[in-house]
């Protein structure tokens, strides 16, 4: 019955957020002023004379001209793409800020990407192998004795105070049975 | 006889002793020698005499002017005033070396005085260790990059300082920074101690855990001042451009705060001990990485002050490091076992594995990217760039699934927890979440990424706010008030809360990074008198340049008035420097108001004569909980650090066996007590 009436309450807050954001980014999108598109465009680029700067950050004077392409460009109808496509065909590849998807600069995305996979992957199966593990082994091995029965202590504390505190939080303010807690 | 000279005698003596210590610590743990270890104590005590005495010699010439050393003339002039021709110390390779080196020696003088802390059987090689470490450094500092060399001639002026350093950042970052790479040296020693006696208990942990503690304050204090230095000097209206050397700066503090979460597992449980120490060498091998990155130039970056061919003997020392560290682990392997096993992937050790997954991530993508142009240069002949774009869409979100897990974490259970219970945790953070992704883009937040970005870290403040209130409610129902029953958490169980503080401040800080990435707008213009600038609700008008003439220097402001929401607010002068001896490198002088938290940036791109300008304008939204972020994870890392009086430590003790030696309806009444000691008590 409680366990209903909160799936509920969470189900209809997702309602609400999830109606705002419909309304906010799907059937009002938000209209971009050429200035930030222009600013979008420039920090995509390197700037080529300088160490190290953006050519939306840089105050070199090729910079300055190249926003100004920027701005007529995109002025005149182009997409986004399109100008930055523009600027690669005069300078190659060397003017992007951030490696394209493809060829060798490729790497410089999947690498990263790869190995946070991998590494999810490796955490899932030693997590998975340690938790088949303990099933087999009994809680009490492989530590001192004492240090077991206070870890377990501990953990029966901190049910105890969770509920106690539960007992008088307006929001969960329902009755609840005694200690006996699913351990999943 | 110059002080330069007995600038080289002191660094030759160090050298010797740092040798000596190394022979003696070694040959005194081996053959079981009291009086041999004794004598290694006091050797490193003389080492960091002999680098006072040479920085002194370093500094007294500097503050001289004498010339005739090839380091003071070509980094400070006679017009400098004092301060930056102190700072000039370490404003080249040779002084940065230098104090690195005699940071080092201070440090491992503090170790030596707080031996008797640590387990004894480790201090020899901890010795043995660093003094390896500091050998490195005076062989460097006596042959290739030596501080002290002479000039045939004396000339009569020095070059000066480049005009980006003298500013009152360079007083502070510098130092902070070069500090912090430096004491990652301190839990290496440790880790090798400990691989070569095999003692990697929990003395130990404690031990290593400290000074990891006290590097990660030092390294968060540098990366903050390095950020607020650049937002002040650059002009470019950002404080982080993921420039190679900043990235060096951040790889080792992200492995030490994984190290310092995954740490926990091993102090609590006795797992992850392999994956612990990796941790701790990968944080020094970084630190040294990020030392050499900076003098070799290997990779283009703003930081390009100092470039030399030192390079070789850095990627040397560091290819040394890493086989002598694999070696010793490959030795020791069989002795790291697990003591406990593994319960439950939903438990406190579950989210630090996730945390270290997501810390580590973010360091390899950073390092991959760092090094790309290096690579792709290998394989292609073609230096490839990677940029600011690439970071932001890796390590963006890696950056906040992890505050969401941080919120989380700490409300799990150690071993497993029961999904009732996380759900009722859960409650009021999601709530606090929900209100924040629904109130925000109807007062006209209407970026989808920023709105994810708001909400988790609404999510993650609620997580840690509502947990702190527990504890301060729990401990007023047995009798304290509110007030004294927050100071007492935060008294007693100073790992935990000044973990939650920390956790707040980077909270704080996220939500100003978000705010300047999303919200920043700029405008640039070319003004003449009269005419103004409307951004947002902000109006700039023009007045004119003022310029003033100063023997060493010349400086241009141009005047402005500052009006918003039609009311006049103040006059801003905004202008560059132009210092005689660096005519083409007009320093900035940016000018910053802050109103509420938001930022007015104003920066004086150009100017023709006294009366045009090209002005560019930046309104920064929420950096300054940038700043106060980093404040507040300062204070949680000391508050961490700072030692428990030992009265303190015997209380927690001893509340443990009476804990189980009596019923368990009296220990509820001081549940409180005991479940929020459990970081401390164990």
């Amino acid at each position: 019955m409680r366990k209903r009436r909160s799936f509920l309450l969470a189900l209809a807050v997702a309602a609400i957020v999830g109606s705002i954001w419909f309304y906010v980014f799907l059937v009002k999108p938000p209209q971009q002023t050429l200035d930030q598109r222009v600013h979008d465009v420039a920090s995509q680029l390197k700037c080529l004379v300088c160490q190290g700067e953006s050519v939306a950050d840089s105050p070199a004077t090729l910079s300055q001209q190249m926003r100004g392409i920027i701005r007529q460009q995109l002025q005149s109808g182009k997409s986004e793409p399109e100008v930055i496509q523009y600027f690669v065909s005069r300078y190659g590849d060397r003017i992007l800020w951030s490696p394209p998807w493809q060829g060798l600069t490729l790497l410089a995305w999947l690498v990263p990407i790869a190995l946070l996979l991998g590494g999810t992957l490796l955490l899932f199966f030693v997590l998975r192998g340690w938790h088949t593990q303990s099933d087999c082994v009994s809680p009490g091995d492989g530590a001192t004795g004492t240090d077991v029965r206070h870890e377990k202590d501990m953990e029966y504390y901190q049910q105890q105070l969770e509920q106690e505190l539960a007992a008088e939080d307006p929001i969960f303010a329902t009755h609840l049975p005694n200690i006996e807690w699913e351990a999943n | 006889m110059y002080f330069s000279d007995l600038g080289i005698i002191a660094l030759i003596l160090a050298l010797g002793f740092a040798v000596y210590t190394m022979f003696v610590a070694i040959l005194g743990a081996t053959r079981e020698i009291p009086q041999l270890i004794a004598s290694a104590k006091r050797s490193v005590l003389t080492v960091s005499f002999f680098l006072l005495l040479a920085s002194a010699a370093l500094a007294i010439s500097f503050l001289t002017h004498d010339f005739g050393v090839s380091y003071v003339a070509q980094h400070s002039s006679l017009a400098m005033p004092w301060y930056f021709t102190a700072s000039a110390f370490y404003g080249g390779q040779e002084g940065s070396l230098l104090y690195w080196a005699l940071m080092l020696s201070i440090f491992s003088a503090i170790f030596v005085f707080m031996a008797k802390r640590a387990p004894a059987v480790l201090v020899p090689y901890v010795l043995a260790t660093l003094m390896g470490i500091e050998t490195f450094f005076l062989v460097v500092l006596a042959t290739v990059s030596n501080p002290f060399v002479r000039l045939h001639v004396p000339l009569p002026d020095g070059v000066g300082l480049n005009p980006l350093l003298m500013d009152p950042g360079m007083l502070v970052h510098p130092p902070m920074l070069l500090m912090g790479y430096m004491s990652f040296s301190l839990p290496f020693a440790f880790a090798v101690a400990a691989m070569i006696t095999g003692k990697l208990d929990s003395e130990w942990l404690r031990s290593i855990r400290r000074w990891m503690l006290v590097s990660w304050s030092i390294q968060t204090t540098g990366l903050v001042l390095g950020a607020w230095w650049a937002y002040h000097v650059l002009g470019w209206g950002g404080y982080w451009g993921w420039d190679p050397v900043e990235n060096a700066a951040l790889l080792p503090w992200l492995t030490a705060t994984a190290f310092l979460h995954s740490s926990m597992v091993q102090e609590r449980r006795g797992m992850l001990k392999v994956w612990n120490l990796s941790l701790v060498i990968a944080s020094f091998a970084l630190s040294i990485f990020g030392t050499f990155e900076v003098r070799s130039g290997i990779i283009s970056s703003v930081h390009s002050f100092a470039y030399s061919a030192i390079g070789a003997y850095f990627l040397a020392f560091l290819g040394i490091v890493i086989v002598f560290s694999i070696g010793l682990f490959i030795f020791r392997l069989p002795k790291l076992r697990p003591e406990q096993e593994f319960d439950s992937a939903i438990s406190r050790e579950g989210s630090f594995l996730l945390n270290n997954l997501l810390l580590v991530g973010v360091t390899f993508a950073t390092l991959w990217g760092t090094l790309f142009p290096l690579i792709s240069n290998a394989i292609r002949h073609e230096t490839l760039t990677v940029g600011p774009p690439f970071y932001n869409q890796v390590d963006g979100p890696i950056f906040i699934v992890l505050i969401l897990a941080m919120g989380i974490g700490p409300l799990l259970a150690w071993r497993r927890t029961s999904t009732r219970a996380l759900r009722r945790n859960l409650g009021i953070p999601a709530l606090a979440a929900a209100v924040c992704a629904a109130v925000l883009p109807l007062v006209g937040i209407r970026d989808i990424w920023a709105n994810i970005a708001f909400a988790v870290c609404s999510f993650t403040a609620g997580a840690i706010l509502y947990e702190v209130w527990r504890g301060v409610r729990v401990r007023h129902r047995h009798g304290e008030p509110y007030p004294i029953a927050l100071y007492m958490l935060f008294e007693r169980y100073r790992q935990r809360y000044g973990g939650y503080i920390v956790h707040l401040g980077l909270v704080m800080l996220a939500v100003g990074v978000i705010g300047s990435h999303f919200f920043q707008v700029q405008q640039d213009a070319v003004l003449k008198p009269g005419q103004e600038i409307n951004i947002t609700d902000h109006k700039l008008v023009y007045f004119g340049n003022i310029d003033t003439q100063y023997p060493d220097v010349e400086i241009v402001t141009a005047q402005l008035q500052v009006w918003r929401g039609g009311e006049l607010q103040q006059y801003i002068y905004p202008g560059r420097q132009l210092y005689r001896s660096f005519a083409d490198q007009p320093a900035s002088l940016i000018s910053i108001t802050t109103y509420g938290l938001t930022d007015l940036y104003v920066f004086l791109a150009n100017w023709q004569g006294p009366s045009q300008a090209t002005i560019r304008v930046f309104i920064n939204p929420l950096v300054p909980l940038v700043w106060l972020g980093g404040l507040v994870m300062l204070l949680g890392g000391i508050i961490c650090w700072w030692p428990a009086r030992r009265k303190r430590r015997v209380d927690v003790i001893d509340a443990i066996p009476k804990a189980e030696s009596e019923p368990v309806e009296v220990r509820v009444v001081q549940g409180a007590g005991v479940v929020h000691g459990e970081e401390d008590a164990t």
